[in-house]
């Protein structure tokens, strides 16, 4: 505690630590993850339904090999926390005036946010983890070990991008209604053209766009760290990128974000 | 009740030319109050009047382009977290997080003051405030009047000299609004400062020691209620708009106006 203030009738007052309000927001955002169904689903369900169902039946080799269906699952799972969990749940709290709520305490605004970043990350990490034990104990998919960490450290970077493109969604879009179609809507093109990078059968300019768009680069990143490819100049440029991405979108999303509904 | 402004021993909050604007519209034009420790103060006004944009500014959430705010000395434009924990706010509309058990938004609002409670003492201030059985229940899940219980519980949980309540008792039957009166009544006795805004010229008699009526921004009048009633009572507008006996609605209506506000 710091900054305590005496006041008569034997008060007194004190401002808590950062620290001590992150922890306390920390705790709190983590069981509300935890509660939440929605999040549950995108963060666990929809990926391993898409890394067991993309092995299955005759033609599953044409979806591609087994580093394909890790990183389509880990891809999904990254998505769909960014764009459709996170930005739903903070838009919710915004029109609701939790933030509101939130703000009227000492807690720095900062920690606020951060929290919600925080959980959104550790998600990712539980996710990752979970896809690739999945994928070795179940369905017979396992790395060199060392490819291992690699392939989280990049779906953490992953979730930064798509965290900052929630962020800039719900930066730009005032209502929780408006920004759960808008997020649905984009949901759809960027796991698309996360499929397309590697591929020009929707022509050269598809697949160029496909590559160097968030889930394309993601896509690159996660090959190369799970050693189907060797890391080149392009995984060099997709990890720029990326870093690029995260920078661009957090800037739009913080710059014009409201705590309050508009 | 009405008729004594209590002694005064120190001013709790000093507000001092106070503008607030949306954009090109004038909220808050040039407010300044002064509340004496132990005072309960009232802000009228019809909507749209300034009430809640004047208490948003004191609760660091609207950034005001000029004026001054001291909270017990304490500037909140230059020390907004300090300012913060020598208030406690109940606002207009609350939400809390909506997995969280009652019992866990308690917890986590007091560890935002800087006040760790023990299990016990939240059910202790749970049973005080009737919502013992409640504990485990969703904040959605609460009627009304106990989702107001719980707002006060939480907005003094850390034992503020200053309480901001915005339309404590709007919604609330009369059963429940009496009760919350009875806690206000309580505040007072132990010395606390509370702003409070009302639409209930029958509530601002009932608790408030001074009120001030306020539209279009400015405040137009401020003395206790009973000599509000005095100064008014031979005003021409005042007689016409009294039915009988003059009373601080009238008072308020000849001042603000009788046409609908949105």
């Amino acid at each position: 505690m710091t900054d305590d203030v005496i006041l008569p009738k034997g008060r007194s007052v004190a401002v808590p630590t950062w620290s001590s309000s992150l922890n306390v927001l920390l705790r709190a955002d983590s069981t509300t993850q935890v509660r939440t169904s929605l999040s549950l689903v995108l963060t666990f369900a929809l990926p391993l339904i898409l890394l067991v169902a993309t092995g299955l039946g005759k033609n599953s080799a044409v979806l591609g090999g087994p580093a394909f269906r890790i990183s389509l699952a880990l891809t999904v799972g990254l998505v769909s926390i960014g764009t459709v969990g996170y930005s739903l749940a903070i838009a919710r709290d915004r029109d609701t005036g939790v933030f509101q709520r939130l703000r009227v305490t000492p807690a720095p605004t900062w920690t606020i946010m951060v929290s919600r970043w925080i959980v959104q990350l550790g998600a990712v990490l539980v996710m990752a983890i979970v896809v690739l034990v999945v994928a070795a104990v179940f369905v017979g998919i396992t790395l060199p070990p060392q490819n291992y960490l690699f392939t989280v450290l990049v779906a953490l970077l992953g979730s930064a991008v798509f965290l900052s493109i929630g962020q800039a969604i719900v930066g730009l879009i005032a209502s929780a209604d408006t920004l759960n179609a808008a997020g649905r809507l984009l949901y759809v093109p960027l796991i698309g053209l996360s499929l397309f990078g590697d591929s020009d059968r929707l022509g050269t300019t598809v697949e160029l766009v496909s590559r160097w768009s968030p889930g394309g680069c993601l896509e690159t990143l996660l090959s190369a760290a799970m050693g189907a490819t060797a890391w080149s100049g392009q995984s060099w440029g997709a990890l720029f990128a990326s870093f690029g991405y995260t920078v661009v979108f957090a800037v739009i999303g913080i710059r014009w974000f409201q705590w309050g509904a508009r | 009740m009405t008729s004594e402004a209590p002694p005064v021993t120190g001013l709790a909050l000093q507000v001092k030319d106070l503008r607030v604007s949306y954009g090109p519209k004038r909220a808050v034009d040039g407010v300044s109050l002064d509340i004496n420790e132990g005072e309960i103060f009232g802000l009228l006004g019809p909507n749209g009047a300034g009430k809640t944009s004047t208490l948003s500014a004191i609760e660091g959430l609207l950034k005001p382009i000029s004026g001054s705010i001291l909270i017990r000395q304490v500037d909140a434009r230059a020390h907004p977290e300090l300012a913060k924990a020598l208030i406690g706010v109940q606002l207009q509309s609350t939400s809390f997080q909506s997995e969280l058990k009652i019992s866990e938004i308690v917890k986590l609002y007091a560890g935002l003051y800087g006040v760790p409670l023990t299990k016990p003492e939240i059910f202790d201030s749970l049973t005080e405030i009737h919502l013992r059985d409640e504990a485990s229940r969703r904040f959605s899940q609460l009627s009304g009047g106990q989702q107001k219980r719980l707002s006060l519980l939480i907005a003094t949980v850390h034992d503020p000299p200053l309480v901001l309540l915005d339309e404590p008792t709007s919604g609330l039957d009369p059963q429940a609004r009496r009760q919350l009166w009875d806690r206000i009544e309580r505040f007072r006795k132990e010395e606390r400062s509370i702003l409070l805004t009302t639409h209930s010229m029958e509530e601002a008699q009932a608790v408030c020691d001074r009120v001030a009526i306020m539209d279009h921004g400015k405040i137009l009048t401020v003395g206790t209620p009973a000599a509000l009633i005095a100064a008014h009572r031979d005003d021409p507008q005042v007689r016409q708009a009294a039915h009988g006996e003059v009373t601080l609605e009238d008072v308020f209506i000849a001042l603000t106006g009788r046409e609908l506000r949105d």
